[in-house]
Parts: structure tokens; C-alpha cells; sequence
């Protein structure tokens, strides 16, 4: 689907020449994490001092944080009850009452737009969790074991990269009913695999390390040296994959919602703000168009920006040198 | 250099294909009617099959667009003359004259044919083409619709211009046999072969004012169909050169089409999100709303179910409503305001009293009274409660359909007002429809209930019997459950009766059961709305029972 | 070679029947293609057309059906349309190749191009601005960029310019009754390939512009400089062309997935492409005509996969295969 996030674009394994597609960061220059200082730091203090220095990053994630309090604490924010109609008012554009105006039934836009958010972070944000989970065990185990594991779940992978996202997410929510948990559970079924494939890659990576060796030898079990030992080393691409599965849920669901199988009313989502809002291009109403998609370009940007600062702030020597 | 070489030969080699795709052709003629003749209409919905008995024939804009145009039938309904809403069958070009039925108490119609009736190959319309369109119907395993047909016991052709129909069982509503999403077709060129097989992409042949435009090749699928005048139609000859439906199913983008000039006519489903678009009217074009329709939306209520299996709590739901300003709220725009009072769509006002539903106005002093009478009171959130259970209701209805959302919404805030707590459930149409409705999972649905003709009778939907049931299988039609002491008699009656007058005077008396025990609340007819170029001249308007293109070869186009 | 090739092959066919199994079941039951016909007062007419369908049987046997024809290349009959599904296909696929086949040429030329251009001029103005765009444009949601799109191009240009038609057109890929390769044809093309190329316009540009640094800093580059081969030769001749290896294979491996991501385009320009033949039957249950709309775009992806690999191995004498 249009939505698919860059993550999509990763060769099939099976019997693949291509080890994996270049890695290279979009747009990793923006911020420039220079090392500087002799001084012996820790590793944190390494990582704040170079994720500090990345601008935008820092700014998107004190924007996110903004964006999260505002939308979740919306009933002390936002200047308007939910779903608070006034007929009377109908339509009417950006004004000093309403900043971004009112919709048809005359609900203030902003305050739909912060209520609508949190159904849109939420299901961001558990995407990007339940994913990065299911990602990192069946890279880990993928990885880790090897073999037969190895096989059968890279295989398992390259099905749900085959298989068009939208067809899954067509009938997993027409079976189970388009509410918000199924809606959840699907996307995040879906956006698990290119987090497998990092963490395998990792984990085979640093398997045969001294201190993986180490571990071994003093018989950890698997189970221990894989979540103890091996996982903790590889949290920098786990991390900035899940910050990128927000951005990509985020997209899905606001796509989902204009083909009609999206979050319903009357909860609101920005998807479905906007895939309401659809009929007023052309109209004097099309800024009930701008509105949600801006917020949802926002967040999306943001995002990214912060994904890109923390993969420059956890691999200095990126391999876009 | 090697790479530019390789950049430059895959690029011309793209384009060369693409170009190849597109093949080459003609420049198309763009909106603004009557620049070359062609008139532009733009569909939201495009056929299953032109096969109108299957069931792939069933879609409202296959039959607007394709059915009425090129098959003929045997009555039209269209509206009265009058100042009455009322909807009136009249035979058409066809028939000789009224067909006449015979005395007794066997149900016989005796059709007569106009002999100046053809086939647009020149070969007359027949008696036999009847009998075939019958045989078709009953014989058929993927057939869309046999109510009525099914009654009949047969069809005689005693000379080519006669037919006698003998029912087995009496149907009141045979005026919308042969005809009404059906059509009579041609037997001498579709007898002993695959009917299916000739009709369903598009067809040569036509009995009406208009033909597919080469046939098969009329339908563009996914983009087009397209109609010509056919030549030999002996009634009044089409003049429009050609008539074009596009394909837009993009609802919203029917409108943006329209004001970029795309398309000249549109006849859209009354969805809130384009009513804006035409508010203030359009340039150059002509809006035309219609309250006279087929279709009643309602709220229906489960009359077997709490809390609305208690005729008080549903009266004081009726109280809580002020349903002219819904429908004002959600009409206003097209100039529809006030809402409707029976089940009878207005195209059979007729035979609707409106006395009954029409007593129940917002009044919050009797929701009170109402409730009290029933041991509920206010607690202290507001809400109706009842030995400490508060009055809480879901209202079920289509998913994706804006218009109902926005109804949703409001009523929701309507019932807070008066004390009571509704939460809004959407379901695909499939699961309301086959689900939902039939095994009674409800409390409040909200949905239209349309009519395929000018016939009143809501016993499929009321009548006792029709409740869904393990003993029939489940398929009755009554999912409200409504059981009213008198209105099963009644009901049954006006399906059956063959005399207007009787049969006016029992639909009405079954309207005011309906309304005074408040089986379930209607709210509004679907609005019809025609919005097309000026230059489209004639008697333009709606027909809320065979769609706005039945006459068009009486239109012009000014050029 | 051969042998790569076969595996290859004998492995797409079993991903293939896999991913069939998962729409054809999961059509059948998520979907009840009767449902259209719930309204209509005939109580009956369910009944018959479960029966005609054979809707009463067993999932496995009807899928076994499906896949017996499948295998003799029937891709069998629409349960809907009663339109053989390869005629469907073959139609949905012109118009979509016709889309596809413009989107990616521009989204390539004007990618590369800008991926060099910020890459040789590394941090100058032009390279933010253009990074900056492409950040947006990974970041825009697709359907509300068209929305935006039409709202600019058509309705605001006409008004500005004072038109009574507009530039570009959003409605099928053809004014009514026209066809073929014109200017008509152009204008109608215009927003769905701009919606169709901003996203890769925007990934592919970076990843040309990552790539092209790391050539750039490469030690043989810089010999030839050293060397004083002229700039513009260096960049043309020697960089672009490895800097290019990477960015080939992502581009193949984007196209196989641009496919399924036509639904929504189609969708908002009213073009009868694959993507709408999906949401039709999606809306009607038609699990016919999904198992093998499913199967053709795993293909795709899956052939784009195979395209990958070769390009790699064409471009990259280093990498030979086994």
C-alpha cells in the first residue's frame, strides 16, 4: 500500500543474493554528530552528548513530548469539551474562538484534532511496541539458534513481505470488527519484519563474541545470553526501528481510514478526521482538510527526525561514513 | 559514455511502452454539454452485469442508467401530475392502454401489446418476448428478485399482441411486474441460448429510446457505458447525440468532477459532505431536491427487547426528538425540513396517516412523566435509571455512510439531553442486514427502508408472522419484533386488496396503530437531488422509482 | 546460474500458494459474498446464490477448486461480475502498469538526479532544501497529499488563472470518450504520478545521496582525482556509476511494493486499475478475484526480488553467482 514505510523495501532472503538492503540512514547528515573531547565518558553520556548536539532531534522530541501531553491530557487542554456540537455555528473558518475553526456540526476543530490524537498515538505507539517485540524475539531467536529457527522464521518473514499489507489488513479487520485493538494488532502484525531481520543481523554479529563466548562457557542459558547478553548490545537499531514503526502506523491508519477500514465513530482518529473532511476539497471549507493531515505530517516528521538523531547518536561510525 | 547510453535506452524504452499501452487514439470531449452533443453523467457506481434478472443486475445506477433506457416494460411509475406526492403507475409505450383484469376472484391480467412496438432490429415486440421474460425468471438458479412472479401460475399468449397472466395466488402489486428493475427481453434472440452469457457485458439489442452504444463495447469497464439513440424506438425519438455515465466512485470526487466541467449531471446518494459544495448553488447549473422519495430512514426500535420492549420508554424516546430540526440539521441545505410521520415513503403519501407519529414532538416534561410512570428517575449524571441500572442503549447502523455518522451524533447528543445514555455502534451493511437485523441483536438500528415501487404494505416488515423465527427458518423481515394487537389483519389486507379505496383506507388505519404504540420512530425520506448544466433542457426531474434518466430521450441540449 | 534460478523459482511457487491460501481462506471467512443481497425482498435470493457459489462446502474444497483451475491457468470467474478474473486482471493491469510505468521513470531520473546533486554539493542551500523536502516527503500520508494536490492544481489554479476548465484533471486517466497518447491524456496522468513519485522521489534521493557520498570518499575516486581526471568525469563516469549498485536494488525491491500501493491512488482518481479491482472485491467478498489479485502482486514483489539480485550481480562484478 501507498503507506508502506521505507522499512518495506527489504529483500526477500530466501535464497537472496543480496545480504540486506543498504542500511544507510535518510538523511543522517541533517544533525552532525561529531565526536569531540578526549575525555573518557560512559557510553550514556556519549549518547546524550551526540544526541544533544542534534538539533532537529532534540527539537522533534521536546515537540513529541508537547504533542503526547496535549493529546492525552486533552480534557485539560484542549479549549472545548469532545464532541461538544453547536449547530447554530456550523462551518466557519479559522477565527479567535475557534483557531481552527469549527466542522459541519460546528465542533471546534482543535480540540477534535487533540481528542482525535490520542486515538492516533496510541495506536502508534502500541504498533510500535507490540512490533518491536515480536520483531526482536524472532530476529533473536532467528539469529541466536540458527538452523532449522532460522529457517522457518525467515521464510515466515518473507510471506508477510509478499503478501500485500493491505489484504491482510482488509481481512483480519472485516473478521475481528475495525476496533481499535484489532486495528492495533494487525498493523503491528505486519510491521515486525524488517525489525527481525536487524536484530538476526545483529545477534549473528555479535554471537560469536568474546563475552557471548564468555558467557557460554560459564553456562548461561540460551535464553539468558540472548536477553541478557546479546539483546542490551543491539538496543540502538531496536530503538530507532520502533521510532520509525510510529511514524509508519501512524501513516497506515489514516490510510486504512480513508478506504473505510480504519478506527469508526465516533471514536476519531486524524485519520478519520480527515477522510471525513474528504468531500470539502474544493469547497471554502477545505481547511477542514489541512488540519488533521498537518498534524498527522507533523507528528510523522518529528518522528523520523528523532529516529535519524538517534541512530547517528548510537552508531558514530554510521555506514555512511 | 556507457552509462548514460543505458540510462537513455531503458528511459525511451519505458516511454515507448507506456506510450504503446495508451495506445493511440482520440482527444475526449471535456464537460460543458452540448459542446459536440455528448451529455456527461457521473455515476458513483458502476453495474455488477447488465443482466438485470441475475442476481449481478440488482445495482440502482445499472438500472437507472442501462435498464430503463433500452429494455421496455410494461408500466412506468413516475409522479402525479397533481400537487400530490403520490406516485402513480401508467402503462407505457408498449402497452395498447391500461391493462384490464378480469372480474372474479382469480387473480387474471390481460395485457395488450402495441403493435408499433419493435426490437431495435425491426422485429415486433411479442407476447412471447412475456412469456420468455417470465420463464427466464422462474427458471433461472441466479435470479436477483421472484416476489410476485413467484404467484403467477402462468403466462398465456393467446395472439402476438395478448398476454394473460393467471396468478395462482393474488399479488396487489402486479403493476410492477414486467417492469420495475426488470425488463421484457427478446426471444427470438435470446431463446435456447445463454442469456446470462449475451446480456451480462452489454447487449445489441434494444426496445427502448436508447441502445448501448456498439453494444458490448458501450460498457468501458471501470471507466464508462455509453448510449446512442436507437433509431427504430417507435415512441418519441431520443435527440441527444450521445450520453455517457462515468464512472467516479470516489463519492466526493463526483462534485469536485462537476465543478471542474468533467461531468454535466450528477444524481448523488444525500450525503452531508457535498451539501456544502452546493449551498450557495452552482454556476450555470440547476439543483433540484426532492423529499418525494421511496425510502423512510428510521429509527427502528426491538420491540421484544429491553428497554424498548416497554411502549412507554419508546414513546418518551419519541418525546426526546426534535425531529424536524434533524432533519433540518441534516437536509436543510437541499430544502428538505420537515421529518417524516409513517412508514410509507412519501411516493405512497397516499396511503400514509401521518396523524399518528406526528403527535410526538421534544417535549421533556412528558419523557419525564413517561419515565416516572415506569419507576425510573434521574441520577445524578442525568441519566434514566431504574433500581440502580442506568438507561444505556446502543444504536447499530452502516459503517462508512457519513450521513448516518452524522445522524448518530446528533441523536447521541439529543438523548443526553433527555436523560438518556445511547452509544453508537457502525457494522458492515452485510452484517446489519444478515446479522444483526434478523436474530434481533439490537436495540435501536438506524437504516432505510425502501420501496421498490408506487405500493404501500409494511406487513413484511410489521406483521407478527414476519418475525424471524426458528419455524420460518429465521427469514421473516419483521426485526423490530413489532407485535401489535389489530395491525397483522390490516397489513395483511393492503398487501392482498385490489381495490384503491379499501386499500387506502386500511394502510391508513394501520399507520396510526404503528404511530400511537411507537413501534419504531421514522425520521426522514432520502432526499433526491439532480444537479446538472443548464444547457440540459425538458422535463428534468426525479423519478424516485425508475431514476432521473427514464425519459431522457425528451431532454435537449441547448448548444 | 541455473541453478540459483530454479531454487529461486520452486521457492516463489510455494510462497506464492501460501500467500493464495491466506486470501482465499481469509476471504472466504471474513467475507460473505451474499451480503449485497441482503436487502433485497426476495428472502431467497441469499440462499440460491450461497448455492450457486457453493458457499455450503467446505473452505478447503472450495479452495482446492480454486487452485486446481488456478494450476490449468484458469484463474476462474468473478463471483460477482461473472467476468473471467484474467479478463478483470488483465484490464486492472494496463491501466496500472500505464501508472507505474511513469511514476517510477520520474521517480528514477528525478531521485538520481537529486541524490547527485546533494551529494556532490554536500551541505550547501540546495542540499538542505532538498533534504528537507524529502523529509517531508516520506513523511506526508499519501491520500491527504492527493486531497491537497487536487485542491491546488485544479481548484485554486482555476481560480487564479480564471479558468472554466481546469489544467490537470483527477478523474480516470481520459476525458470522456477519449483515448490514446495526447495531451489530454498528460493532463489526466499529472496528479496521480505526482502523488504515486513523491514518496520515492523523497527515500530514493537519499539513498542515492548517502550512496554517492560514501563513493565519493572512496579511495579510487579520490587517486583519480589525484590523477586529474576532469570533475564532471569523476562524478558521471566513475562515482555515479558505483554509487548506483545499492540504490538499483532498493529502487527494484520499491517498485515490487508499489503495486499494492496503487489501491489508494486509484481510488481518489477513479482509475480501473488493480487497486480498485482490490477494494471491489474487498467490498463485495469476491474471493475469486482477490486469491488472484494476491497472487499476481506477490509475483510482482517476488520478481522485482529476482530483478534485485540480478541487478546486484550485473552491476557489481565482485558479487558473482554461485
Amino acid at each position: 500500500m501507498s503507506t508502506d514505510s521505507r522499512e518495506g523495501a527489504q529483500p526477500l532472503e530466501g535464497l537472496g543474493l543480496v545480504g540486506g538492503s543498504p542500511s544507510m540512514p535518510i538523511g543522517a547528515e541533517l544533525g552532525i554528530g561529531a565526536l569531540d573531547g578526549p575525555k573518557p565518558r560512559s557510553q550514556w553520556q556519549l549518547f546524550r552528548s551526540r544526541f544533544l548536539k542534534h538539533r532537529l532531534a532534540v527539537f522533534s522530541l521536546v515537540l513529541l513530548i508537547l504533542l503526547i501531553f496535549a493529546c492525552f491530557a486533552a480534557n485539560l487542554v484542549a479549549p472545548f469539551p469532545a464532541n461538544q456540537q453547536d449547530l447554530a455555528v456550523g462551518a466557519v473558518g479559522p477565527n479567535a474562538h475557534h483557531w481552527l475553526g469549527t466542522d459541519e456540526l460546528g465542533r471546534d476543530m482543535l480540540s477534535e484534532i487533540l481528542y482525535a490524537g490520542r486515538t492516533s498515538l496510541r495506536i502508534g505507539l502500541t504498533v510500535a511496541f507490540l512490533s518491536t517485540l515480536l520483531g526482536t524475539v524472532v530476529g533473536a531467536i532467528s539469529g541466536y539458534f540458527g538452523k532449522w529457527a532460522d529457517q522457518g522464521l525467515m521464510r515466515l518473514t518473507d510471506l508477510f513481505l509478499v503478501i500485500p499489507q493491505l489484504v491482510v489488513l482488509a481481512i483480519a479487520i472485516q473478521g475481528f470488527g475495525s476496533t481499535q485493538v484489532v486495528i492495533a494488532l494487525s498493523l503491528a502484525a505486519l510491521f515486525w519484519m524488517g525489525e527481525a531481520r536487524v536484530v538476526r543481523g545483529q545477534v549473528l554479529a555479535l554471537r560469536e563474541r568474546e563475552f557471548v563466548e564468555a558467557a557460554r562457557s560459564i553456562g548461561a542459558s540460551p535464553m539468558r545470553v540472548v536477553f541478557r547478553h546479546i539483546i542490551p548490545n543491539c538496543l540502538g537499531p531496536i530503538l530507532v526501528g520502533a521510532t520509525l514503526g510510529v511514524a509508519g502506523a501512524i501513516l497506515t491508519e489514516s490510510a486504512l481510514s480513508y478506504l473505510g477500514f480504519g478506527v469508526q465513530l465516533p471514536a476519531t482518529s486524524w485519520g478519520n478526521l480527515l477522510s471525513s473532511a474528504r468531500g470539502y476539497v474544493g469547497t471554502p471549507q477545505a481547511y477542514l482538510i489541512y488540519f488533521p493531515g498537518l498534524m498527522i505530517l507533523i507528528t510523522v516528521l518529528a518522528v523520523n527526525f528523532l529516529g535519524d538523531g538517534l541512530r547517528d547518536a548510537l552508531d558514530p561510525y554510521g555506514s555512511n561514513g | 559514455m556507457k552509462l548514460r547510453k543505458y540510462v537513455v535506452t531503458t528511459v525511451a524504452l519505458f516511454a515507448l511502452l507506456s506510450m504503446s499501452l495508451a495506445a493511440c487514439g482520440s482527444n475526449g470531449s471535456n464537460g460543458t454539454a452540448a459542446a459536440d452533443g455528448t451529455l456527461v453523467v457521473g455515476a458513483d457506481q458502476e453495474p455488477e452485469c447488465l443482466d438485470w434478472i441475475a442476481t449481478c443486475g440488482g445495482t440502482s445506477w445499472g438500472s437507472w442508467a442501462a435498464l430503463v433506457t433500452t429494455l421496455p416494460q410494461a408500466y412506468f411509475s413516475h409522479a402525479s401530475s397533481g400537487s400530490s406526492a403520490a406516485y402513480v403507475y401508467e402503462p407505457s409505450p408498449l402497452l395498447a392502454g391500461e391493462a384490464t383484469v378480469a372480474p372474479g376472484d382469480k387473480q387474471i391480467i390481460t395485457y395488450k401489446l402495441n403493435p408499433a412496438a419493435v426490437w431495435s432490429d425491426g422485429v415486433a415486440i411479442t407476447s412471447t418476448d412475456f412469456k420468455y421474460t417470465f420463464d427466464q425468471i422462474m427458471s433461472g438458479n441466479d435470479i436477483y428478485d421472484t416476489t410476485g412472479y413467484a404467484n403467477i401460475e402462468s403466462v398465456a399468449t393467446p395472439d402476438p399482441t395478448t398476454v394473460v397472466v393467471s396468478y395462482k395466488e393474488r399479488f396487489a402489486g402486479w403493476k410492477g411486474l414486467f417492469g420495475s428493475g426488470y425488463g421484457i427481453m427478446p426471444s427470438h434472440l435470446l431463446e435456447g441460448k445463454n442469456r446470462n452469457a449475451l446480456m451480462k457485458d452489454g447487449y445489441t439489442f434494444s426496445g427502448g429510446p436508447w441502445k448501448l452504444d456498439g453494444g458490448k463495447s458501450g460498457w468501458k469497464k471501470g471507466v464508462s457505458i455509453s448510449l446512442v439513440p436507437n433509431e427504430n424506438y417507435w415512441g418519441t425519438k431520443a435527440t441527444i447525440k450521445k450520453v455517457v455515465f462515468r464512472f467516479i466512485t470516489d463519492t466526493s470526487a463526483l462534485f469536485q468532477a462537476f465543478k471542474a466541467g468533467e461531468v454535466d449531471f450528477l444524481y448523488p446518494q444525500p450525503q452531508p459532505d457535498w451539501f456544502p459544495a452546493v449551498k450557495g448553488g452552482i454556476d450555470g447549473a440547476t439543483i433540484k431536491a426532492t423529499a418525494d422519495t421511496s425510502s423512510v430512514e428510521a429509527l427502528w426500535l426491538n420491540n421484544s427487547k429491553p428497554p424498548f420492549d416497554n411502549e412507554s420508554v419508546r414513546k418518551a424516546i419519541a418525546y426526546s426528538l426534535d425531529r424536524d430540526a434533524i432533519v433540518k440539521r441534516l437536509f436543510g441545505p437541499l430544502g428538505v425540513n420537515k421529518a417524516w410521520q409513517s412508514f410509507n415513503p412519501p411516493i405512497v403519501a397516499a396511503y400514509a396517516d401521518p396523524a399518528g407519529f406526528s403527535g410526538y414532538t421534544l417535549d421533556l416534561a412528558k419523557v419525564a412523566e413517561l419515565m416516572s410512570s415506569q419507576g425510573y428517575a434521574k441520577g445524578s449524571d442525568g441519566y434514566w435509571a431504574k433500581d440502580g441500572t442506568k438507561l444505556s442503549f446502543s444504536l447499530k447502523t452502516t459503517v462508512g455512510n457519513k450521513r448516518r455518522e452524522l445522524t448518530a451524533q446528533i441523536l447521541q447528543a439529543a438523548f443526553k439531553t433527555a436523560g438518556f445514555e445511547m452509544k453508537i455502534k457502525t457494522q458492515d451493511a452485510g452484517v446489519l442486514f444478515g446479522k444483526t437485523g434478523p436474530s434481533g441483536d439490537f436495540e435501536m438500528t438506524l437504516y432505510a427502508q425502501v420501496a421498490t415501487g408506487p405500493e404501500p404494505g409494511n406487513c413484511a416488515i410489521f406483521c407478527s408472522v414476519n418475525i424471524p423465527t426458528e419455524a420460518n427458518g429465521g427469514s421473516g423481515n419483521n426485526w423490530t419484533r413489532t407485535n401489535v394487537a389489530g395491525l397483522d389483519e390490516l397489513l395483511a389486507k393492503v398487501d392482498i386488496e385490489t381495490d384503491t379505496v379499501q386499500r387506502i383506507s386500511d394502510s391508513k388505519q394501520a399507520d396510526l396503530l404503528t404511530g400511537l404504540s411507537a413501534t419504531s420512530i421514522p425520521l426522514d425520506p432520502l432526499p433526491n437531488t439532480l444537479i446538472f448544466r443548464n444547457s440540459i433542457r425538458g422535463p428534468v426531474a426525479d423519478n424516485a422509482t425508475m431514476g432521473a434518466f427514464w425519459n431522457m430521450n425528451l431532454w435537449t441540449l441547448k448548444g | 546460474m541455473i541453478q540459483f534460478l530454479s531454487r529461486r523459482i520452486i521457492y516463489s511457487i510455494v510462497v506464492l500458494l501460501l500467500a493464495s491460501i491466506v486470501a482465499f481462506v481469509g476471504t472466504r471467512i471474513a467475507f460473505d459474498p451474499t451480503a449485497r443481497l441482503a436487502q433485497v425482498r426476495d428472502k431467497q435470493v441469499r440462499e440460491r446464490e450461497r448455492e450457486r457459489l457453493g458457499l455450503d462446502k467446505p473452505v478447503a474444497v472450495q479452495y482446492a477448486k480454486w487452485v486446481g483451475n488456478f494450476a490449468r491457468g484458469d484463474m476462474g470467474t468473478s463471483e460477482v461480475t461473472r467476468q473471467p478474473v484474467s479478463t478483470m486482471l488483465a484490464s486492472g493491469l494496463g491501466y496500472t502498469m500505464q501508472l507505474m510505468l511513469w511514476a517510477v521513470i520520474l521517480s528514477i531520473i528525478a531521485a538520481i538526479a537529486i541524490g547527485v546533486y546533494s551529494a556532490v554539493r554536500q551541505y550547501s542551500a540546495g542540499d538542505y532544501i532538498f533534504t528537507t523536502i524529502s523529509f517531508i516527503g516520506i513523511s506526508i500520508p499519501p491520500f491527504w497529499f492527493a486531497f491537497i494536490a487536487i485542491q491546488f492544481f485544479v481548484f485554486q489554479l482555476m481560480a487564479w488563472l480564471n479558468l472554466s476548465q481546469p489544467i490537470f484533471y483527477f478523474v480516470g486517466l481520459h476525458s470522456t470518450g477519449g483515448s490514446g497518447f495526447n495531451i489530454d491524456y498528460l493532463q489526466h496522468l499529472f496528479l496521480p504520478v505526482l502523488v504515486l513519485t513523491v514518496q520515492n522521489i523523497a527515500g530514493w534521493s537519499r539513498y542515492q545521496r548517502a550512496s554517492m557520498l560514501d563513493t565519493l570518499n572512496s579511495d579510487y575516486i579520490r587517486t583519480a582525482r589525484a590523477k586529474g581526471v576532469p570533475r564532471r568525469q569523476v562524478i558521471m563516469r566513475h562515482a555515479l556509476r558505483n554509487a548506483l549498485i545499492p540504490v538499483v536494488t532498493v529502487m527494484a525491491l520499491d517498485i515490487g511494493l508499489l503495486f499494492g500501493g496503487l489501491v489508494i491512488t486509484e481510488q481518489i482518481f477513479s482509475i480501473p486499475g488493480m487497486g480498485r479491482i482490490f477494494v471491489q472485491a474487498i467490498t463485495n467478498g469476491d474471493a475469486a478475484v482477490l486469491t488472484s489479485w494476491t497472487v499476481v502482486a506477490a509475483f510482482f514483489v517476488l520478481l522485482f526480488n529476482l530483478i534485485a539480485d540480478l541487478a546486484y550481480g550485473w552491476l557489481d562484478p565482485r558479487v558473482r553467482v554461485a
